[in-house]
């Protein structure tokens, strides 16, 4: 029952996302038909142009048009390139998809020792360093932190290529050198916020009863720490990931502009640039139901940590 | 309590000053205008003339980073005060009325979220036009449900408190309440957030300008001027690096002032604060090691507040045998359970403790942790108050059950099962088998308390140290729990050591007494000698305190006067003396020492002591009527 009401409000926040977008998009000045034939076009070969492509039509009629291709997987056909945006997205979405993931794991992977490191000596000088850290990777902007990274890694020590992508099929060594700056780009941000918040998290839970009655029972701290009170203490952490795989989405724009990777994000800020709204209108639907997904997963994995929520 | 800030904050606060004052006054600077081409060579590092260098254009480097902070710091504060302006009122509404707008709010919110912010941004400033007025508007608006959200919260928590009720109470127009009760209290998170917001739009504009979506050139953007010096990154690397670092400290001083602000108001890290100065160390002491199981010997636990020194446990000795139950009582705070935590080494890294206690003669203060954990589970057991907080909720009963036999005895999964099951059965839990794999949410507080026994007893230990065992449960359960405690010391013939503060249980199970008062043993010898003949005029209390069956109809239960003291810098005397009938002079100068009264294991401190039964308290208190016993206990936990 759950289940099925929370997918039903985010079904809901799908629609209401891609009307907006929709509208807004439509609402903005400029023009594809101008784009297409540029400013000499007559106005005789604008409105024929128009009528192809189905923009004479009422706005809500097109958007309707539109939801009931989507529905059936049908994400239109971009105005500009004449290609149809689906296969387009799909792919794109790989290599943004292996930039995520591959930023997560480093972050999380990272995270957790650094949180429980600073939570288990709280307030003496490594957490205090800790802290200090994270708080300066949370105030570094991706593109900053890129452009240093590369200064550092391509530029001088020439270690990894400072831009291009090179898929996994074809082959694996050099896919992992080009994804690991733009993943360490990302990550870095994520890593201190998820630090952070299992440390606080996790001072808190070291103070509950039950520690210290496992401390009564002469298990070790290395036990008390990893068995006993790491688990209750992610449901924040998880939490974070969660939303921040869903926003990451739209904020790989940025790593894929300066690392040259050839990504949704880098489709959608093209499809800017070049007036071609459905495609833009398509990222925004794959960047939503990516946010609704990852939500909705979340949700499971709250119950999968944390056995009280279960009985919800 | 005022807190310091420390000196990042004035720091980022400097930095935020000077980069405003810079860019305010960059055109009375002394340098080169941003747009001034060949101003020096092309690409030369950083000189007297150019501290900053020139770009690939003989530009200076340091002009455009100052002019640039304009863009940067325009758009900010702009930004910040238009999501302030339209998302302040929304969601002061919204926290204040509550019932319409909540639903509305989550589902904007539910939107909010899921609407690719950034992608929105770029999409219109490149259709409306790349400059400061619409990244500006486009950039506050996107804002807007952070605000609100904010300042919902921070008006539901203030909408609901007392002074706030009562204002309504007592018919106070609500425009009233608002501008007078409520938006105080909510400026200070939002002046919080409104240094927070400025990083977030700092960054935003930077991306936007990064892509080239923001001011257009020739006027430099922070964003901008990183883009164009990446090209350069190979021969001049100073082109980058200087607005790098400028943005890097911008939004870092705004971070950092943002976060300060916020734990200003924020209660839960106050705690958090290290406190740098340890307890001065106790002097080492030297006592004949008695043959008996546990022997406690002027043991001693001094914390370092901020508040000044407790001393939690100040010099407590006792010895207990195989097959007694010792209760120790008090009132809260009297460090009954500090007491515990201190003989079984459970105590904040920040404490320091003396004197000695010895195990079947062994001194366990001299244990390293490792030798402490041996002894933990195996030889000293223990049970905590509160059962709803004493079992790992996200770990099945089965698991922590099992886990000290694991641990202590080595036992296989399988072995560790059965020994689990057969230990839960001991206790009376039916169907252990099931209970095994139930969570502790899944038991009522009696279960959960049968179980936490459970586990203290699973390895056998000798000592079992319960602290307030039956406290937080249904009076119907509390005599089933302590029923149980008694028939296992008899039948594992262990020793109990019984924290409590009632003292009809404390009657009916306990072969000795000792009463605590501020850190302090004021009496101690067998129960029925204490019930009967109290010596301390607050032990008197105590037994005049607690009701008795045999009270007439009617009966005024005597309660003990003022409050348990401060344990931060105890005056000299007797700690009681302000709440005792009794006292004199001598009190005020003089702590009493522990008397011997007939035998050694008789003790009271108090030079006034109780000759005699007084009306009535001769009876010890009816262990028939546990439940109005708790009145016993003057303060609240």
């Amino acid at each position: 029952m759950i289940v099925l009401h929370r997918l039903i409000r985010l079904l809901v926040v799908l629609v209401v996302v891609t009307f907006l977008s929709f509208v807004l998009l439509n609402l903005l000045p400029g023009d594809p038909v101008t784009q297409i034939l540029g400013l000499s076009a007559t106005e005789e070969a604008r409105a024929q142009l128009r009528q192809e492509l189905g923009l004479d039509q009422p706005l809500l009629v097109r958007y309707l048009d539109w939801l009931g291709g989507l529905a059936t997987g049908d994400f239109g056909t971009s105005y500009i390139t004449r290609m149809p945006v689906g296969s387009e997205l799909a792919e794109r979405l790989p290599v943004t998809l292996e930039l995520l993931v591959a930023a997560q794991v480093i972050a999380l992977g990272l995270a957790i020792p650094v949180g429980v490191a600073a939570a288990r000596r709280a307030g003496r000088a490594l957490d205090q360093a800790l802290t200090a850290l994270s708080f300066a990777l949370l105030s570094t902007p991706v593109f900053v932190l890129g452009v240093l990274l590369i200064l550092v890694f391509a530029v001088t020590w020439q270690v990894v290529p400072a831009t291009g992508w090179t898929p996994i099929s074809l082959d694996l060594g050099w896919n992992l050198t080009s994804v690991i700056l733009p993943a360490v780009t990302l990550g870095a941000g994520q890593l201190a916020v998820y630090a952070r918040l299992l440390r606080t998290d996790l001072i808190a839970t070291l103070q509950e009863d039950y520690i210290t009655l496992a401390r009564a029972r002469g298990l070790s701290p290395r036990r008390i720490l990893w068995r006993h009170a790491l688990r209750p203490s992610a449901i924040t952490l998880i939490t974070a990931v969660g939303l921040n795989l869903g926003a990451l989405i739209g904020g790989t724009v940025i790593i894929e502009t300066l690392f040259g990777l050839p990504g949704v994000g880098r489709l959608i800020v093209d499809s800017i640039f070049s007036r071609d709204y459905l495609t833009v209108q398509g990222g925004v639907v794959l960047i939503s139901v990516g946010y609704v997904v990852v939500n909705f997963t979340v949700d499971l994995v709250y119950a999968a940590v944390d056995p009280r929520i279960r009985r919800a | 309590m005022r807190r310091r800030q420390g000196l990042g904050f004035w720091l980022a606060l400097g930095w935020i000053g000077l980069i405003l004052l810079a860019a305010l006054l960059a055109d009375l600077l002394p340098f080169a205008r941003y747009d001034e081409t060949l101003a020096g060579p092309p690409q030369s590092g950083p000189s007297a003339a150019h501290p900053f260098g020139t770009d690939g254009l003989g530009r200076d480097v340091l002009s455009r980073v100052v002019y640039g902070a304009r863009v940067s710091l325009g758009v900010g504060i702009g930004a910040v005060l238009l999501g302030l302006g339209i998302g302040a009122p929304l969601g002061i509404l919204a926290g204040y009325r509550r019932k319409a707008a909540d639903a509305v709010i989550m589902a904007v919110n539910d939107v909010a979220q899921a609407f690719p912010a950034l992608v929105f941004a770029l999409a219109v400033v490149a259709f409306a036009g790349a400059n400061l007025r619409n990244v500006l508007i486009v950039l506050g608006v996107l804002g807007v449900p952070s605000w609100v959200r904010l300042i919902r919260g921070a008006t539901l928590t203030f909408a609901e408190r007392e002074f706030v009720l009562a204002a309504r109470v007592l018919g106070t127009r609500d425009r009233r309440i608002l501008w007078r009760e409520i938006v105080p209290n909510v400026a200070v998170p939002a002046a919080s957030y409104a240094f927070i917001g400025m990083a977030v739009v700092v960054v935003a504009e930077g991306s936007l300008a990064f892509l080239g979506l923001s001011v257009q050139a020739p006027t430099p953007t922070w964003g901008g001027l990183i883009n164009e010096g990446r090209t350069l990154m190979e021969t001049a690397p100073h082109v980058v690096l200087a607005p790098s670092i400028a943005m890097f400290l911008t939004v870092l001083s705004f971070n950092l002032v943002g976060d300060r602000l916020r734990s200003l108001t924020d209660v839960r890290e106050s705690g958090l604060e290290p406190v740098r100065q340890a307890a001065p160390a106790l002097p080492a002491t030297t006592h004949p090691v008695r043959d008996v199981l546990l022997q406690v010997e002027d043991l001693r636990t001094h914390f370092v507040t901020p508040r000044g020194l407790v001393k939690a446990v100040d010099g407590v000795s006792f010895t207990l045998e195989r097959g007694r139950t010792l209760a120790i009582v008090g009132e809260s705070g009297s460090g009954k359970s500090m007491l515990i935590r201190s003989i079984l080494g459970l105590l904040p890294g920040t404490s320091v403790r003396g004197g000695n206690v010895y195990l079947a003669g062994d001194d366990l203060t001299s244990y390293t942790a490792a030798e402490m954990r041996s002894v933990l589970g195996p030889r000293l057991g223990t049970v905590f108050q509160d059962p709803m907080t004493a079992l790992n909720p996200v770990r099945t009963i089965g698991t922590q059950v099992m886990e000290p036999l694991r641990v202590h005895m080595s036992l296989t999964r399988r072995q560790a099962r059965a020994e689990a099951a057969k230990l839960l059965a001991s206790v009376g839990i039916p169907d252990p088998v099931r209970i095994l794999r139930r969570y502790p949410h899944q038991l009522s507080g009696g279960m959960r308390q049968r179980v936490t026994i459970a586990m203290a007893l699973s390895c056998r230990p000798d000592v079992l140290f319960a602290d307030e065992p039956t406290t937080a449960l249904d009076v119907t359960i509390q005599d089933q729990v302590l029923r149980l405690l008694h028939r296992q010391r008899e039948e594992r013939d262990m020793a109990v050591v019984l924290v409590s503060h009632d003292l009809s249980v404390v009657a009916r199970w306990a072969d000795e007494v000792i009463v605590m008062y501020a850190g302090k043993v004021v009496e101690r010898g067998p129960a029925a000698e204490v019930f009967a003949r109290p010596r301390m005029p607050y032990t008197e209390a105590l037994l005049q305190a607690a009701p008795r069956l045999t009270d007439p109809v009617h009966h005024r239960l005597r309660v003990i006067p003022g409050r348990p003291p401060d344990l931060v810098d105890l005056p000299e005397g007797c700690a009681f003396r302000a709440r005792c009938a009794y006292a004199d002079e001598r009190c005020e100068r003089e702590a009493p020492p522990l008397f011997e009264d007939g035998h050694d294991r008789r003790r009271y401190a108090c030079w006034h002591p109780r000759t005699q039964a007084q009306d009535g308290t001769a009876a010890a208190p009816s262990s028939d009527v546990t439940d109005v016993a708790e009145g016993a206990e003057s303060g609240g936990r």
